[in-house]
């Protein structure tokens, strides 16, 4: 399970980073940084929800 | 149980724009959600249309948008000639991607949470000036006097309209989204000519931010490059158009009615005087309960289908977002007003792709307006009727007299 952003849609709106700060941090210049690509069982449903909750739907887990 | 499963579904008609002006008509939409939710529209002068109802097709048309193209025939309903459509394309509202992407990007910057929180404090105060010219009046259209206000004067800001203009510019974008109603225009010809009036305007515009660069968006978009070029004067005037009115109708609609779902609603109205820290999730629940956009149009690029129904190409597609935000799949009790919703993940701002631009700022707008007019004219109701906007396409209001207690003669509420 890999985390993949589209960054031609990503425009800083940090819905992700308040679903799960673990992995998605908006920095001072509105830049989405994916902290780690991958990620522990545990944080599977906040990274879900991070997913559901971008509102130009940037974000995909890949199954590879 | 109700029987309405054994109703045919030919009374309904989404065609008829006659058939919103007592608003919504949710009792279909609830119908079809249950019942078509994929539901063909024969219509009187064009080929028909799908129908989507509910809440995850209408995302999964939504992050599909070249295959549910804005492009192809654009996003309106009606047909466009051919010189008419490749003019609506210049707007970014009817592209798609990767073309959609290298316009959107030359303006999203301006739009993001940190750039809107920064007018934070300017917007305060416009929204305080908007009150304070009718806290005294004890009356006013609140449409005219209050709602139209604070988007024209904050997209007007943004785009570097000066003071002057800002209600010409008004006006043009009335006429431009009051295609189905008579109080705007006689019937859809007037549109071409005040488009070309809002070109000729942006053409001035240009040429004097040509000579005198600002801070504006007007600027940046004269200095912006798409694939190494400049925009062309079309694409920089189409670009100005669709700010103006997308920036205008739908916070203006949005504010209107929230006002009337908070006059209607006392219950609610006094829950969020009564803590104003629930205004935020009130203002998401008037978003979701009365979205500005009713619909927009696609067009399918390829032979495909929606939750099991056959969709051929070129048939259109309208998306229906006041249905979508009332899906029972979604929203428990979603017919009632309930200004603690939480969480409350409506569609009101479209989703994926085309997501509107201006969320973040109609978002801060409408907490901005409420918070102002609630705690300072908390007693306002109705002194005449709500007159509708005649469309299926804008849940628009065009007048809502309203009356108070003029400011200085209410007692103050113990803080």
């Amino acid at each position: 399970m890999r985390i993949v952003v589209d960054y031609d849609l990503c425009e800083a709106n940090a819905k992700c980073m308040k679903a799960c700060p673990e992995i998605f941090e908006v920095d001072e210049d509105d830049n989405l940084i994916v902290k780690s690509e991958t990620f522990e069982a545990s944080l599977q449903s906040k990274v879900e929800a991070a997913v559901r909750a971008c509102p130009r739907q940037a974000i995909k887990i890949a199954k590879d | 149980m109700l029987e309405t499963s054994t109703h045919p579904l030919s009374d309904i008609d989404l065609a008829d724009v006659d058939n919103f002006n007592g608003g919504m008509p949710h009792e279909w939409f609830t119908r079809l959600r249950k019942e078509a939710p994929v539901f063909w529209q024969d219509e009187p002068n064009g080929p028909g249309f799908w129908n989507v109802t509910k809440y995850s097709d209408l995302i999964s048309v939504s992050r599909q948008p070249n295959l549910f193209s804005s492009w192809r025939g654009g996003t309106n309903v009606f047909e466009l000639g051919k010189a008419e459509l490749e003019g609506s394309r210049l707007l970014m509202l009817n592209m798609d991607p990767p073309q959609h992407a290298k316009y959107r990007r030359l303006v999203s910057k301006g739009f993001t949470p940190k750039r809107i929180e920064m007018l934070i404090a300017h917007i305060g105060e416009l929204a305080k000036t908007i009150v304070d010219d009718v806290a005294e009046r004890g009356e006013c259209d609140f449409v005219d006097a209050v709602a139209a206000r604070l988007p024209m004067e904050t997209i007007c800001e943004m785009i570097g309209v000066p003071d002057s203009d800002r209600r010409h510019v008004y006006d043009l974008s009335n006429k431009l989204i009051g295609f189905d109603d008579p109080d705007f225009q006689d019937n859809r010809d007037e549109a071409p000519e005040a488009m070309a009036e809002m070109f000729g305007y942006a053409d001035k515009l240009a040429a004097e931010r040509r000579k005198r660069p600002q801070d504006d968006l007007a600027t940046a978009l004269l200095n912006a490059e798409v694939d190494g070029e400049r925009l062309t004067a079309t694409e920089f005037n189409s670009f100005f158009m669709l700010l103006a009115l997308a920036g205008n109708e739908t916070t203006r609609t949005v504010t209107a009615q929230g006002m009337r779902l908070m006059i209607e609603n006392s219950d609610a109205r006094r829950r969020v005087l009564d803590d104003m820290r629930l205004l935020p999730t009130a203002v998401e629940e008037i978003l979701r309960y009365n979205p500005a956009v009713v619909h927009f149009r696609r067009t399918a690029t390829a032979d495909t289908e929606i939750r099991g129904q056959r969709i051929r190409e070129g048939e259109k597609v309208l998306i229906w977002y006041p249905s979508a935000n009332r899906d029972e799949e979604v929203f428990a009790n979603p017919q009632a007003f309930d200004v603690t919703r939480n969480p409350n993940e409506h569609l009101a701002f479209g989703i994926g792709e085309h997501f509107c631009l201006g969320a973040n700022l109609a978002r801060l707008q409408l907490n901005t307006i409420f918070r102002e007019l609630l705690s300072r004219l908390p007693d306002m109701e109705f002194a005449g009727p709500v007159r509708r906007l005649r469309s299926n396409f804008i849940d628009g209001i065009k007048e809502m007299p309203v009356r108070f207690t003029p400011e200085s003669r209410r007692p103050r509420r113990p803080s």
